[in-house]
């Protein structure tokens, strides 16, 4: 039972970032159609904008974390305004190639600016554990599964009760019907691209004292997100965060009591079954095109 | 002009002579030119970086003592990023363009294995790092190890955990690839041979994050030492994550977690109960030629040197006193590294046997309570 209470947290804790990872990914596919591949590298992003500010800067972590995010924000206006608003018109394939084009560079950019060396990024919980139960829990994974609830909640507020949210929500649904009732569509898919760099940021400082600090850390976070994606129902929101906790849970549990070596292979194993079998995910809705 | 027999002939002879007499002066000039194919970019330049920079440092030292017979040497470097494909195409540039009199290859068994058969073709002696008992099982006679093989590696640990920690149910963490399941297999075998075997064995592989899984199971059979076969940065999470765990057991790791590049993502808590078995302990408090090492090396670098670049660092001292007593001649030189008994390197003694391996010594050590400097316990010599 111990060792259950810590296997689950870690894997809630873990899967909080997959599912962090996993919304950006879908505000950004349900607004503008495009799948980015550079999802990943977002994460990464944040994990060194939190090596920047904390270890670099030596700010004090409120500020630090406060100017980590801002960064992220910028990032994610510069690679719409870079990015998607010059290709917009283009096929959605070559938008999306644009990303996974961005991703590699994004990754070579964080080699030469911060080396290959990892880096220790620290929490401020460092170090202190709670018991639950017998069993030892990092209060910083605690404090992952915390800030992604609060950051769903922040979410649906900003989606269920907001004008620009709501405004969000119906670019994301009809892009056309939304210009013509006057809606600022260009300044709402800009939103999108920095909601996505602001979570991946969230994601990417409560993962670097998880993790290590490293470049090539971004490229398995997103095919983690993707599964999650996929399980939970491609432009779902509800099904990123009930995918993500999937994943994550999936991984560390089925390393326990199946096999290590195989960890990965249940939840990408699971992925195909969705896709197989309910191609739409847990909480997608199946469209049919007419023929 | 009038020409004697005599005269023709010291003409001829004259012509003919003087191309070789140029080429013998342009030799005299020209720099013993030394292979090194290390990864100095990617994930493995944690380590690879070192390679390159005691080499370096060998290069510079031994042409300020001299060079070669008043030659320079000149290391000319190759990348192997993380990739056994790139490590061969590499060495195969490198072999067919710069055409060196030995090289140096990385510490990374898979990449040894990959580079071997070139290195067979090309029959020019390579020192290497990696500590894979199979890259030396290989039978390749042109290969010389300058690291202790990982039999020996795993022979230390086992030896600390029994002798050292009393282990009666030793676990075992292993990465899964050549280097990782070796160290596991032949730790479980002298385990079971000392009459104490091992209890738990868990993998991990090469970019897993998350050992929870692994640890905690490896916990609940009750292990009272884990002895943990890794690389540098896997091998600092791991140890990270035990104590965060709460696993209270000590924890016996390979040289990897412990290197500079390893113990900067640590904090002394996280080494609190960690014994490991290093190549050779880097301490410059000894003095003399170990002192002098590890002072310029940190005044040139800005890093403390770790055992892995003493080891390439020794090895190009062994590879220039060949070269100067036996010159470039690769079949005199592979020959001349064979017969190599006792010679005092730096970090150790290097004998090599009919397989090429050179170093069977190793160190015991812990880390000083509340510190991140680690103390000797016990050397081990093996046979």
């Amino acid at each position: 039972m111990t060792d259950l209470i810590q296997l689950l947290i870690n894997g809630l804790a873990i899967g909080s970032v997959y599912a962090l990872a996993a919304i950006g990914f879908v505000i950004v596919y349900s607004a503008t159609g495009v799948v980015n591949f550079a999802a990943g590298q977002f994460v990464m992003f944040g994990t060194f904008a939190g090596v920047a500010m904390l270890l670099n800067a030596q700010l004090p972590w409120p500020v630090g974390y406060g100017a980590a995010l801002l960064a992220m924000a910028l990032f994610g206006a510069l690679f719409f305004a870079v990015l998607y608003l010059p290709l917009r018109a283009s096929p959605v394939v070559t938008i999306i190639i644009g990303t996974v084009a961005i991703g590699i560079t994004m990754q070579n950019a964080a080699l030469l600016a911060f080396g290959s060396w990892p880096f220790r990024l620290p929490s401020p919980l460092e170090g202190v554990n709670l018991t639950v139960a017998g069993a030892t829990i990092s209060a910083h994974a605690v404090a992952a599964v915390i800030v992604t609830a609060l950051m769903v909640a922040l979410l649906w507020l900003l989606f269920f009760r907001t004008s620009l949210g709501i405004g969000m929500r119906a670019v994301a649904q009809d892009i056309k019907a939304a210009r013509l009732m006057g809606l600022k569509v260009n300044r709402l898919l800009a939103l999108s691209w920095i909601l996505a760099a602001l979570l991946a940021g969230v994601a990417g400082l409560m993962l670097g004292p998880m993790w290590f600090a490293d470049t090539s850390m971004g490229d398995p976070i997103a095919l983690k997100a993707f599964a999650a994606t996929i399980i939970g129902g491609f432009g779902s929101l509800p099904g990123a965060i009930v995918g993500g906790l999937f994943v994550g849970l999936s991984e560390v549990l089925g390393a326990s009591y199946v096999s290590s070596a195989y960890k990965d292979l249940i939840s990408f194993g699971i992925m195909i079954l969705f896709l197989l079998v309910r191609p739409q995910g847990v909480f997608g809705e199946r469209v049919q095109d007419r023929g | 002009m009038k020409m004697t027999r005599q005269e023709f002939l010291k003409t001829l002879l004259a012509a003919t002579a003087m191309p070789w007499v140029g080429a013998a002066r342009a030799d005299q000039g020209s720099p013993v030119l030394v292979g090194a194919t290390v990864p100095m970019t990617g994930p493995l330049s944690l380590t690879g970086k070192q390679y390159h920079n005691s080499l370096l440092m060998a290069e510079e030292d031994i042409n300020k003592a001299g060079g070669i017979n008043g030659r320079s040497l000149k290391i000319v470097f190759e990348d192997t990023q993380a990739s056994n494909s790139t490590a061969v195409n590499a060495f195969v540039k490198l072999a067919q363009e710069t055409k060196p009199s030995l090289f140096f290859l990385s510490s990374y068994s898979t990449q040894n294995l990959a580079v071997s058969p070139e290195l067979k073709k090309v029959q020019v002696p390579a020192f290497y790092a990696g500590g894979a008992d199979v890259v030396a099982e290989g039978g390749n006679e042109w290969m010389f190890r300058v690291r202790p093989a990982d039999s020996v590696s795993a022979e230390g640990m086992v030896q600390c955990a029994l002798n050292v920690l009393k282990a009666k149910k030793p676990g075992i963490l292993y990465i899964q690839n050549d280097f990782g399941q070796g160290g596991a297999q032949t730790a479980a075998q002298r385990f079971e041979a000392a009459g104490v075997p091992v209890v738990g064995t868990g993998a991990y592989g090469q970019n897993d994050k998350d050992f929870s899984a692994q640890l905690l199971g490896l916990r609940s059979k009750g292990i009272d030492v884990l002895l943990i076969f890794n690389y540098p940065q896997d091998g600092a999470l791991v140890l990270r994550q035990a104590k965060v765990l709460g696993l209270k057991m000590p924890l016996v790791t390979s040289s990897a977690a412990l290197v500079p590049a390893a113990l900067q993502l640590l904090s002394a808590a996280d080494l609190d109960g960690v014994w490991g078995v290093v190549d050779t302990l880097i301490d410059p408090s000894v003095g003399g030629r170990m002192q002098d090492f590890v002072e310029r090396f940190k005044a040139k670098f800005g890093t403390d040197p770790d055992p892995y670049g003493l080891a390439y660092y020794d090895g190009a001292m062994l590879a220039a006193e060949g070269l100067r007593k036996v010159g470039a001649d690769p079949k005199a030189l592979r020959d001349w590294f064979a017969s190599v008994k006792g010679w005092q390197g730096i970090g150790h003694l290097y004998s090599y046997d009919s397989k090429g391996n050179g170093v069977f010594d190793l160190a015991i050590v812990k880390s000083k309570a509340g510190t991140k400097s680690l103390e000797l316990v016990q050397t081990i010599k093996l046979n």
